[in-house]
């Protein structure tokens, strides 16, 4: 039998307003960042791990999207279809602002598929869609001079056909 | 909230997830998102993986690489000059808009019935044809032109069409019978429809046959160009067909000069 045992050994993670999370340490090994923390420390980690730039939000999100994959990879028939069903309902239930919240949690924890599955999201909300909406949903100040954009802008002159209306 | 916080390696996988023409655009959004925009890690994903392959000649790839030492360079150049690959019987280009692949299969590397009898067809240079050679039909009656290629070379889960490349310059013989044109998988769906291939005859001397039937548009490099029909490439190893006849008018026909048969990525 192989598998997640009852008495796996959990980690206590601490967000920003102070909340404390349950962590198994199977989980933990998929938040890149923690479980640096955990190799860079000597004994076992015993006191919960500060994470100062996660909200308890975000925190929130990302471990039910870890859990359930991982207990979708526990049931190998079905997991990719599963998967698939639940990431799209996953992406469809985020505003644009929790979208952005979480790609900035899961960059900072460096949790690798979920970032591959945001940074997805995110590339879908943007294709196809002009300067002015993109700077809007990233909340990018134009750095540019009137001048320098003008030049970028001829020299791209190909890429600006067709561009849907937002 | 806003993602002024985000790395430049994470906006650059952002836009690798996108198209060449977001990320051609997006660059515009600021000098931060600009480098992740021009960023060899975002237009290595919009180049062909098996480009070198595709190239064959090793000579040729590496003094293009070396000309276009970044990739949007490349991509760009791959996509504004038709490569002549496969000893210049092939031409390869890039869609600039998604960079799937599109190939011009040259005339001397289709097969023309009567092609290499000089009486009827001979085979010429022109400066505007990117092929060292052009065939320039004298007189036939049996016109057909054809040729079979395998998916395996075109980009997977497209859907594409065929174009025949010709010019018409005195052209005569066409006004009878209209021409048919087939694309098609071989074992699978095929479709021909008629067309007017001559561009200048005027309606009322049009056979009655030819109501409403489409003629050839004019490309930006000169030739005209007709869409010989469509398929779905799949990305399975599949034969297509494609193939351009008319023998019904039993007429002589002349001034027909033939670049060649491209295939590239239907705009739907």
């Amino acid at each position: 039998m192989s598998g997640i045992s009852d008495t796996e050994r959990m980690i206590t993670l601490k967000t920003v307003e102070g909340t404390l999370f349950d962590v198994k340490s199977s989980i933990a090994k998929d938040i890149k960042t923690v479980q640096a923390f955990i190799d860079d420390s000597d004994d076992d980690v015993t006191s919960p791990i500060p994470l100062p730039n996660v909200f308890t939000r975000e925190l929130s999100r990302i471990l039910d999207y870890l859990n359930n994959h991982h207990r979708f990879r526990s049931d190998i028939e079905k997991a990719d279809e599963e998967m698939a069903r639940y990431d799209a309902e996953f992406a469809k239930s985020m505003s644009h602002e929790e979208l952005k919240a979480l790609i900035l949690a899961a960059n900072y924890l460096n949790v690798k598929d979920l970032l591959e599955f945001l940074n997805q999201t995110v590339a879908d909300v943007i294709q196809n869609k002009s300067v002015e909406f993109v700077r809007n949903f990233f909340g990018i100040e134009n750095d540019y001079t009137p001048e320098e954009e003008e030049k970028l802008r001829n020299e791209n002159e190909w890429a600006f056909n067709g561009v849907e209306q937002d | 909230m806003d993602l002024q916080a985000l790395p430049e390696g994470c906006i650059a996988n952002i836009l690798s997830l996108t198209t060449p023409l977001d990320a051609g655009r997006l660059s515009l959004i600021s000098r931060t998102f600009c480098s992740a925009a021009q960023s060899d890690s975002v237009w290595e994903r919009f180049l062909p993986s098996d480009l070198e392959s595709i190239i064959s000649d090793s000579h040729q790839f590496s003094s293009l690489i070396a000309a276009y030492p970044s990739k949007k360079a490349l991509y760009l150049h791959l996509s504004d000059h038709p490569l002549l690959i496969d000893h210049g019987r092939k031409s390869f280009q890039l869609d600039k808009r998604t960079g799937k692949k599109c190939y011009m299969i040259a005339a001397r590397d289709l097969t023309i019935i009567w092609g290499s009898t000089p009486e009827y067809w001979e085979w010429i240079t022109l400066p505007e044809s990117r092929f060292k050679e052009v065939a320039k039909l004298l007189a036939v009656c049996w016109f057909e032109i054809r040729r079979n290629i395998s998916t395996i070379i075109l980009s997977p889960g497209t859907q594409y069409a065929a174009f025949l490349v010709y010019k018409m310059i005195d052209a005569h013989g066409f006004h009878l019978e209209p021409a048919e044109l087939t694309v098609g998988i071989v074992g699978g769906i095929s479709s021909t429809k008629s067309v007017c291939l001559d561009p200048n005859v005027e309606e009322r001397h049009l056979g009655p046959n030819f109501q409403g039937l489409e003629r050839p548009k004019e490309r930006s490099d000169g030739w005209l160009e007709i869409e010989m029909g469509d398929f779905f490439n799949l990305g399975l190893e599949d034969e297509v067909e494609m193939k351009v006849i008319e023998i019904d008018s039993k007429w002589w026909k002349h001034g027909f000069f033939l670049q060649g048969i491209e295939v590239r990525p239907k705009i739907v």
